[in-house]
């Protein structure tokens, strides 16, 4: 971006450039070339180094035994002992699977649902219709999960259900199903339950990035004789493409960030199994259990997955001949 | 609050506290010279009293000396704590909620509070008048505050009244009238719709993981002669889990559910909605606490203040099949009042703290904290207190100052125990006859009380391990009532508990406890 912004070069600074590698400026000359611009960069970078670096120092309790009173520089070191009680600890393979058990089905199903519902709103038009549809699927993102789990609730409780008893009366009497507290309906109610919050909210940017697309390229798929799924197929879909690849990369970061008010609502002593994920355990050790240090180890690993899960799929997105992120 | 959110929230609480605290104890470091500032740390359930207030003003004439108090709402006291802990800014005096958290506990061992074990004798209110609960408050054989008095024993068993007298039925005495009454609840349609809508006894999902939690069933453990939380047993200390009474209690509550005479969801009902069943007429058994009681008559008046006195009965804890009874009791206190040595350095210093406590202690310093001021705020009828003018805007501050503040200080008197003070006036014969009975049933069901000797210590495992440990026999147990565990699943959970470190924690605790001579 910043190249575009730059100013021309003058011809003295083009002449001192010949001999020189192209595009290779010496650092004290692009300094001054661009002063502004790296002067408007300062803000931005200190917001960086102030409350995103400088918290890491932190994390080095996780290295530690972190007691308060004795604070950072007093509390006694003890190198990895906390990673090593993580991994060989019976909690791991269970922590570790239903964590990305639950992102798999987070990608698979919650990914792509606000690509399919911008896609057929895109495709509606009578525009009040469309704006109406629009407003009322924002709705549930700004309701807090307490409410969520509230309303599930009510939908889905074996003693007064209205979604529970009207598929006990459908499928024909037999014993009640407690879907609330069932371990292999935990991972369907958070499905739904994310696809329900989180997918009308997320349609803004690919409406936004629809909205982009050239009309004159759907004229002239007219003219060629390419129907309506034709056009879709040609013209929308290429169109939107980069959008929905970014946006792959970006919640590929978070996949292993499962909504931590969402899983503790729903987690009870009957399906525990499948619902302990990452973060449900470190406020569990950290915050219920004052094991700052453990709880510390636990987040930083699953940060240092996130970050690997990143790189991953920019790698990934590259090699299916996308434009990655960096 | 996102996880982000709550972090950032705890770094701005950092900061703030670091301020304000340090803003505090610039004050107390002036003040140290004439000491005539105390700054305290209490908890607050509404708005802050102002430092000027009718209350603030005539507790500082008592005692004799300003007050510096932060108000931290009791919803983040916790946490509040904690940070405060970790500030190395610590008030003179704080009211610590959870004396046995590591946070506190480590604190505390590192010196940050007076061991106050052998220094109360000296002041006559602050003496412990109940050495159960004075060894229950202790901090691993330690005693870092004066404990702040609860009823001694809560347990309780809450009945629909009308249902019973519909049916024509006593008030429970052993394990297996509860089960006929809970038996009748379910199948004779108590509510007279015609349908068979209602179901016995209400239980909820029970919060956190730990195993000994006050829950409907550990009381029911208890009842069968489990031990409560840990038990000497031929002179070893075994878990409430491990014994044949537990398993006799197991089968028990097996059979509730099993025939349907719970609520069917049970293992997901919310607690904050437990009396919801029971005030809309679906279920009519609650085994909790004696105030639940309280708030069900306060439930009903809501809906019919006609008859709402007729709905509520309440019945102490039960004897078992062979006519042996065992009560649950509770821990006697709720947190403790402790005195920091940050400013309060040498023992003179403590011993002027410690005099200011007795005299809030003390039954003037009682009644001024729970009550207000005699004549103002209140008067006195029968020897309990009822309100004057409590419309009238002075008074709700004085009312607000007292009930959703000052009354955090008292460590003689609370709801539920008067102590020196008075207790509130209820309208209906109904609940004056409630509150009678529920002092008669507490002191009978003291006599049988089985006490938890671990409560005095505690085991490094636990808190390292506890949040691998606990989940695993409280959700056996939860698997095995709901027919997803057999018997011998459950006991291999019980032995994999054993494996995975709770055979430490027993040898902990038992080194622990003969330390304390408990």
């Amino acid at each position: 971006m910043a190249t575009d912004l730059a100013p021309p070069a003058t011809k003295a600074a083009r002449k001192a450039e010949k001999g020189r590698r192209p595009g290779r400026v010496p650092v004290r000359t692009a300094l001054l070339r661009y002063r502004w611009l790296y002067l408007m960069l300062i803000p931005g970078l200190l917001y960086f180094v102030l409350f995103k670096y400088l918290p890491m120092y932190g994390l080095s309790i996780a290295f530690q035994d972190f007691v308060p009173f004795l604070g950072y520089s007093d509390s006694p070191w003890v190198g990895l002992k906390h990673f090593e009680n993580l991994f060989t600890g019976p909690d791991f393979g269970r922590l570790l699977f239903n964590t990305l058990f639950l992102a798999l089905l987070t990608a698979l199903f919650v990914f792509p649902a606000p690509i399919i519902v911008a896609l057929l709103l895109n495709e509606l038009r009578v525009s009040v219709f469309k704006r109406y549809v629009q407003s009322l699927i924002y709705i549930p993102h700004f309701l807090s999960w307490t409410i969520v789990f509230s309303l599930t609730y009510l939908l889905f409780s074996v003693d007064f259900g209205v979604v529970a008893s009207w598929i006990h009366s459908l499928s024909g009497g037999g014993p009640k199903v407690d879907y609330m507290a069932q371990p292999e309906w935990f991972r369907p109610l958070v499905i739904l339950q994310l696809l329900w919050k989180t997918s009308g909210w997320g349609t803004i940017i690919y409406l936004a990035a629809l909205a982009g697309v050239d009309p004159n390229l759907y004229e002239a798929a007219r003219m060629d004789g390419a129907g309506r799924w034709r056009q879709f197929w040609h013209v929308t879909l290429p169109a939107i493409r980069p959008t929905i690849v970014v946006m792959a990369i970006l919640t590929s970061g978070n996949l292993l960030d499962q909504s931590f008010e969402q899983i503790w609502l729903l987690t009870n002593s009957l399906n525990r199994s499948v619902a302990d994920v990452f973060d449900t355990f470190v406020y569990y050790v950290g915050v219920t259990q004052g094991g700052y240090s453990y709880a510390t180890a636990v987040g930083l690993f699953k940060g240092v997955a996130g970050v690997v899960l990143i790189f991953g799929s920019n790698w990934l997105a590259k090699r299916l001949g996308q434009r990655g992120l960096f | 609050m996102s996880a982000a959110r709550r972090r950032l929230l705890a770094g701005l609480l950092t900061l703030t506290t670091a301020a304000a605290v340090s803003a505090c104890s610039g004050g107390g470091d002036e003040a140290e010279g004439d000491s005539s500032t105390l700054s305290m740390m209490v908890p607050l359930f509404g708005t802050a009293p102002d430092p000027k207030g009718e209350i603030q003003t005539a507790v500082e004439k008592l005692i004799g000396k300003k007050l510096n108090i932060t108000w931290v709402p009791n919803a983040e006291y916790n946490e509040k704590t904690n940070v405060t802990l970790a500030s190395d800014a610590l008030p003179d005096v704080m009211v610590i909620q959870d004396n046995k958290g590591p946070s506190f506990v480590k604190a505390a061992e590192a010196g940050a509070f007076w061991d106050l074990t052998d220094k109360l004798d000296k002041y006559p209110n602050l003496k412990p008048k109940s050495e159960q609960t004075w060894i229950n408050s202790k901090t691993n054989a330690k005693n870092y505050g004066i404990y702040r008095v609860r009823p001694l024993l809560r347990s309780a068993i809450v009945i629909r009244k009308d249902w019973l007298e519909k049916l024509d039925l006593e008030m429970p005495k052993t394990t297996d009238d509860l089960y006929k009454i809970a038996k009748a609840f379910t199948e004779k349609d108590p509510d007279g719709n015609g349908k068979k809508d209602t179901y016995g006894m209400i239980l909820p999902k029970w919060p956190g993981t730990t195993f000994s939690a006050s829950s409907p069933y550990n009381v029911m453990d208890v009842w069968f002669g489990a031990p409560n939380n840990y038990g000497m047993r031929d002179g070893k200390l075994v878990p409430e889990f491990d014994v044949p009474e537990f398993w006799e209690a197991q089968k028990y509550i097996k059979k509730f559910i099993d025939e349907g005479l719970v609520n069917p969801d049970w293992a997901t009902l919310d607690t904050a909605k437990w009396n919801d069943p029971f005030i809309q007429g679906k279920g009519g058994i609650i085994i909790d606490v004696n105030v639940r009681a309280g708030q069900l008559f306060d439930g009903f008046k809501e809906l019919d203040a006609e008859t709402y006195d007729e709905k509520v009965a309440m019945a102490g804890n039960l004897s078992r099949p062979d006519g042996k009874k065992f009560s649950y009791p509770f821990t006697g206190f709720n947190g403790i009042i402790a005195v920091s040595k940050q400013h309060v350095r040498t023992e003179a210093q403590l011993d002027e703290v410690l005099k200011v406590l007795d005299k809030l202690a003390s039954k003037e310093g009682s009644i001024l904290v729970s009550n207000g001021i005699e004549g103002r705020n209140f008067k006195v009828e029968d020897g309990f207190a009822v309100k004057i003018n409590d419309q009238d805007p002075q008074m709700k501050v004085i009312n607000n100052d007292v009930e959703k503040a000052f009354i955090q200080l008292g460590m003689t008197s609370s709801v539920g125990v008067p102590g020196g003070a008075y207790e509130w006036m209820r309208p209906s014969q109904a609940e004056k006859d409630w509150l009678k009975q529920r002092d008669e049933l507490m002191n009978l069901d003291l006599q049988t009380a089985v006490h938890d000797p671990s409560l005095p210590v505690i085991s490094q495992t636990a808190v390292e391990k506890g949040a691998t440990l606990n989940p695993i026999v409280t959700d056996a147990r939860i698997k095995y009532l709901a027919g997803e565990l057999t018997e011998e699943q459950f006991k291999a959970e019980i032995k994999r508990w054993y494996d995975s470190g709770g055979t430490q924690i027993l040898t902990e605790l038992q080194e622990g406890i003969s330390k304390v001579g408990g």
